[in-house]
């Protein structure tokens, strides 16, 4: 427990004390979001909380899918990853660590979308109803940080980088995040569909607009598992 | 026995590194891995301390296989070629692993006082000199107070006053009954420090033994002498290992001196200055694991 809660501090003493990734991941999804907001607030003004779920999506899913893979890819580079490997800090515990600490991250990033909604697009929303979909965001969105972890335990910083960055992308077009359906060919919506992202989108939209979510949730709770055992396989199998 | 090793064998690819090394310690025993680059002491290093699955043989710390998290707390490592990350400062790596072991922070700044790192306490860790960044490394590896260090050249960068401060704290460990398995290239610093000296060549044990016992059973004898006989005739002499000539004078390694002297004196009755000694440890060395000819039958 103590050791698990070492792990956490480090990672989040190191997010607080370097904040330029952080910057980035929190300032893209937001600044989007503004642009929006500014341009087309008017038409959206009684769409309430629907409108920051995409964007509160992307955002969650831009900072769990970037930070810790890149974390993880930095140490690994550095030669500090086989440091704590000797160390004889558990596996499940390096990994859990760089999940959880994403999770403050992901709230900050819902904070400030949903500021910018109420300060620049003057929108009104149900508080108890913003809380929930924030809930599950931050919740749904963690199983991604495997993938993340996954890659970054493989490659350098700058390539694990550039390699969610072009798996972050695509997903957040084809699953609707930045502009729905209505705007999209079909074949995008049948192909997003079936991806998980999609999934979370649509799990934090049910409290909303009172949609079924078990089976978003269970998509989800299967990407957890799956992205355990491609985190766990693909640390464990890495050249340190 | 506090670690042993049986039959290691691993192979990157195609390239054989370890080729079936059986190796142990006790407590309270120091045991200096010796080798040339690439001889495989860091992929021994590396199967000893859980980080690479060994292709056969076996590995036992304390009993426990190294794979496991908790025999891994066991040891006190230092590797090659580790770096520390930008974000956390001396302490808190130091304090960090104190407390991952259960010691207290008294025990940190005792470790970060015996390798001389109290005053960068507060630097940011990847910010240190080299040097600075290995007694990093020391302090981590014995804040545990660990019953078997492993330390793959752990001296290589420090300067004379460390080196020797580390030395210091080696020999007092050990004294407390830490196992110490220590690679190195310095001979004398492994002949001054370690009760057993293990040499390590092409993935293979090619001896071993205290430093007195290898000086004795590795006969490594140096002759020199002012002579007409060509270094070609001398090479092909029984136990010469190698021959360098110049202006008539011959330096020799060889296994064993008489037959080259004899010979020396059978073609050229002249020959004189005639020098034979027993060459240090490490000049032995060099010639057990020199390409050219095999000491070792
Ligand atoms: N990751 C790797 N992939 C392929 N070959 C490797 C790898 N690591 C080591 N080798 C090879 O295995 C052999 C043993 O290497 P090792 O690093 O164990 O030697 P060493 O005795 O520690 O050398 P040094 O004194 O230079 O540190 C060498 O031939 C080396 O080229
Ligand atoms: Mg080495």
């Amino acid at each position: 427990m103590r050791a698990m809660w070492l792990e956490i501090r480090d990672e989040l003493v190191g997010i607080l004390r370097e904040p330029t990734a952080l910057f980035f991941s929190v300032l893209m999804p937001v600044g989007f979001f503004t642009f929006f907001v500014a341009m087309f607030g008017e038409a959206w003004e009684n769409a309430g909380t629907a409108m920051i779920v995409p964007f509160g999506t992307f955002g969650v899913l831009a900072v769990v899918l970037m930070n810790p893979g890149i974390g993880m890819a930095d140490a690994h580079q550095r030669g500090w990853l086989r440091v704590k490997r000797v160390s004889g800090i558990p596996l499940w515990m390096t990994i859990a660590a760089k999940v959880i600490a994403s999770i403050p991250y992901a709230v900050a990033v819902l904070a400030a979308i949903t500021a910018s909604a109420v300060f620049v697009g003057d929108m009104r929303f149900d508080a108890g109803e913003v809380a929930v979909v924030f809930a599950v965001l931050v919740l749904g969105v963690l199983p991604f940080a495997f993938f993340s972890v996954a890659i970054g335990s493989r490659v350098g910083a700058n390539a694990a980088a550039a390699i969610l960055n072009a798996i972050l992308m695509p997903s957040a077009i084809v699953s609707g995040l930045w502009f729905p359906y209505e705007m999209l060919p079909e074949a995008i919506a049948r192909i997003g569909s079936v991806l998980p992202t999609y999934h979370l989108a649509r799990l934090a939209m049910a409290p909303v607009d009172g949609g079924a979510w078990l089976g978003h949730l269970l998509v989800l709770a299967a990407t957890a598992a799956v992205g355990a055992m491609v985190a766990t396989m693909a640390y464990r199998s890495a050249r340190l | 026995m506090l670690l042993a090793v049986h039959d290691l064998r691993h192979t990157y690819g195609d390239e054989v590194a370890l080729a079936g090394v059986d190796l142990s310690v006790d407590a309270g025993e120091f045991v200096a891995l010796l080798g040339p680059n690439g001889a495989g002491k860091t992929t021994l290093v590396r199967s000893v301390i859980g980080l690479i699955q060994p292709t056969s043989g076996s590995v036992r710390v304390a009993g426990g296989s190294p794979a496991r998290a908790e025999v891994r707390r066991r040891l006190g490592v230092v590797q090659q070629d580790v770096g520390f990350p930008s974000t956390l400062t001396v302490r808190e790596i130091v304090e960090g692993a104190a407390a991952r072991a259960g010691a207290g922070k008294d025990r940190a700044k005792a470790a970060m006082t015996e390798m001389g790192l109290a005053d960068l306490a507060r630097r940011r860790a990847s910010n240190l000199s080299g040097g600075q960044q290995q007694r990093l490394q020391l302090a981590m590896g014995l804040v545990a107070d660990p019953a078997l260090l492993v330390l793959d050249e752990p001296t290589v960068g420090l300067d004379a006053a460390s080196r020797k401060a580390f030395w210091a704290t080696l020999e007092e460990r050990r004294n407390r009954g830490t196992g110490i398995l220590l690679t190195t290239h310095i001979v004398e610093e492994a002949a001054a420090l370690a009760d057993r000296i293990v040499v390590l060549h092409k993935g293979r044990v090619v001896a071993e033994g205290t430093p007195s016992e290898l000086q004795r059973t590795l006969p490594g004898r140096r002759v020199t002498a002012r002579t007409s006989v060509p270094a070609e005739v001398l090479r092909a002499v029984d136990g010469v290992v190698s021959v360098t000539a110049s202006d008539g004078e011959v330096d020799i390694a060889a296994t064993i001196a008489e037959p080259v002297v004899r010979t020396m004196l059978e073609l050229d009755p002249t020959t004189s200055d005639l020098v034979v000694a027993t060459a240090p440890l490490d000049d032995v060395l060099i010639a057990l694991t020199n390409e050219t000819k095999e000491m070792v039958a």
